[in-house]
């Protein structure tokens, strides 16, 4: 039986993790939504945001969150030529598992170059707090940790009063209930649907820096990562952000908790689990999602 | 009798020439290392095909076929180290294992369609790395499990040799097997799957049952395949067994040749299965055969995503400028661009 502490502990870091996944899995759900599309580039170009805000940090010796500035916009403007450019070119009644082809592809791409540019070697961010920590209750919380979700909670908090407040939001989320619908009434579908995508590229870009700061990156990691963000999106239900978030939070949880007992390998397969029991039990998710079955 | 003729041109004639090469390469190879990369290819060209029988017959695109031949290749292996069974029985306990346990990861993951199959796909590769990986007592893990070879006294280019004629057989054996579904009633069902799944369910084809059995077959040839590999090779990895980009390839090769015929993944195994090996002589191991191998697939899924074969097909027809009179099969998608142009040309 572990320790109070430890377990409090895990609690801790699982809620933290589970932050930087709901903000991962954010854009995942967003694209499903704008044009039923699964991305599985999406964890490649949080490797790709990672790795600019690493080489940020190691060449030119400024704070790798300061990258962001850079990165935020280029990758909504990724997003918006990815989808302009080549997901909405795709033929209609293939376009799901074309654009899974095609999203693939560009994973692959962006692995190679990656590994061309920055070679094989694992590498890590050198910062100033990186050791830093403090108590909170007996248990100690890394400062980087709590900067990652920080990063994610104003970046969900932003996406959230975006999609509410904003006229944007409405027609994207008017574009995602029932683009015949928004069209009839004066919305232009396809320019709403392109700089939506952006936005989830653009989510990508603040969740790889944040990853930056805590993890070792190398070219292939994004196959790491893919799996648990399906996971989530899948336990979650295709396509709801709310559902995203509570799975992404439990499974965090959960990952972290079997951590104690099992070890950090073998604690992964609790998304592997949870994606199959979903599966076998309730196939358009456990949280809304109404559409993932037909997808 | 026109069609009759027709469809012994169209699938005797290549099936002919397929055998020829299949028998004389061995001869005609110039030096065992030919020789062991036709093994290499006809190894692709059997993983392509196995994988037509799903992605062809009901156009659920799995890219974790890959996982399925490294089970296997391990299934296979680990029976001839630890359970002492000889060779080739391993071999066939392995394809009936592994069929076996298809059956539980089909019913998970035909379930749910089009892209949430595709992740499961990838998931099934990624959860099975993490195990071949961790529970290193049994399958040796990262350092590797080395397998017997069948024929211990063979020397090398006999044994590549002995391996090109073994993976000919399957190979035949597998394009045999496609060929019959494709003419059955069973096949038929396959095909409504793919172009309307729920009008077929509503026209009283078990759609699930249908999808599951194929995907058991699909999986038998692709473990034997993979279980082949373990034998001829003679050395496991799991992270080149369970890896995200062999079922790629196999997507590829597939796509490339075109999935609705008998002989389209052959072709596209043998395009990109002889490139494959061109680029690890040329580029060894950068990184750079996966910005290759990307661009490449989606060069073909933005301007072929039918394939080689239609695609010459059909620009044959248009250069003989003569409209084929009998029914063709025609896709949904093709239908639906067919109405918009109609309704197009109307407004």
């Amino acid at each position: 039986m572990p320790s109070g502490g430890l377990l409090f502990q895990s609690i801790i870091l699982g809620l933290l993790l589970g932050g930087l996944y709901a903000l991962l899995a954010a854009g995942l759900t967003l694209y499903f939504g704008i044009m039923r599309v699964v991305m599985i580039a999406h964890s490649a170009f949080l490797i790709l945001a990672a790795y600019l805000a690493w080489w940020t940090n190691d060449r030119l010796g400024i704070d790798p969150l300061l990258s962001l500035v850079v990165t935020v916009p280029l990758f909504f403007g990724a997003g918006v030529l990815l989808q302009r450019g080549l997901l909405s070119r795709l033929r209609p009644a293939t376009l799901t598992m074309m654009s899974v082809l095609i999203t693939f592809a560009i994973a692959l791409m962006i692995e190679g170059l990656l590994g061309y540019a920055f070679t094989g070697t694992q590498r890590r961010i050198q910062l100033g707090y990186g050791t830093a920590s403090f108590e909170l209750f007996g248990a100690r919380v890394a400062v980087v940790k709590l900067i990652a979700f920080g990063l994610a909670a104003v970046s969900l908090a932003a996406l959230y009063t975006l999609m509410k407040r904003t006229q944007f939001g409405w027609a994207l989320r008017a574009t995602i209930q029932h683009r015949d619908a928004a069209r009839l009434v004066g919305i232009d579908t396809e320019r709403t649907a392109g700089f939506g995508f952006g936005l989830g590229l653009a989510t990508a870009a603040v969740g790889g820096t944040a990853l930056s700061l805590d993890t070792t990156i190398y070219p292939s990691l994004h196959w790491h990562w893919i799996g648990p963000l399906m996971a989530i999106i899948v336990v979650g239900g295709l396509g709801s952000v709310p559902g995203a978030a509570a799975a992404a939070l439990l499974l965090g949880l959960a990952q972290s908790l079997l951590q104690i007992p099992m070890g950090a390998t073998w604690a992964q397969t609790v998304f592997y689990v949870a994606l199959f029991a979903t599966l076998a039990v309730r196939p358009q998710g456990f949280f809304g999602g109404r559409l993932a079955q037909r997808f | 009798m026109r069609n009759g003729s027709k469809s012994l041109l169209s699938y005797g004639l290549p099936a002919l020439v397929l055998v020829v090469a299949i028998a004389l390469f061995p001869s005609l190879a110039p030096n065992p290392y030919v020789l062991s990369s036709g093994v290499i290819v006809l190894n692709w060209a059997v993983l392509a095909t196995a994988w037509n029988f799903v992605g062809g017959f009901t156009g659920y695109i799995s890219l974790g076929h890959g996982a399925l031949a490294g089970l296997g290749g391990y299934a296979t292996g680990l029976l001839i180290v630890k359970a002492g069974l000889p060779s080739f029985v391993a071999l066939a306990v392995a394809a009936l294992l592994v069929a076996a346990l298809a059956v539980p990861i089909g019913f998970a993951a035909l379930r749910v369609r089009g892209a949430s199959f595709v992740i499961v796909s990838i998931a099934l590769v990624l959860i099975l790395l993490l195990v071949f990986q961790s529970w290193s007592s049994v399958t040796g893990g990262s350092r590797g499990l080395v397998v017997p070879r069948p024929f211990p006294g063979m020397l090398r280019p006999d044994h590549h040799r002995a391996f090109f004629f073994l993976y000919g057989g399957l190979l035949l054996l597998a394009l045999g097997t496609w060929w019959l579904l494709d003419r059955s009633r069973f096949g038929m069902g396959l095909k409504a799957v793919r172009e309307d799944e729920d009008k077929a369910e509503a026209l009283g084809t078990p759609t699930f049952a249908y999808k599951l059995t194929v995907f058991v077959v699909s999986a038998a040839f692709t473990a034997l395949a993979g279980g082949l590999y373990a034998l001829w090779f003679g050395d496991l990895d799991p992270v080149f067994q369970f890896s995200v980009l062999t079922g790629s390839y196999i997507v590829l090769m597939a796509l490339l040749g075109g999935v609705r015929n008998l002989y389209g993944p052959v072709l596209g195994a043998i395009i990109v299965g002889v490139a494959l090996e061109y680029f690890k002589v040329e580029f060894g191991n950068t990184p750079l055969h996966l910005v290759t191998t990307g661009l490449l697939l989606g060069l073909v899924v933005m301007f072929m995503p039918d394939g080689v074969i239609p695609s010459l097909t059909a620009l044959v027809k248009r250069l003989r400028n003569r409209e084929d009179s009998s029914i063709r099969e025609v896709t949904a998608a093709d239908l639906a661009e067919q109405r918009r142009e109609r309704e197009a040309a109307k407004s």
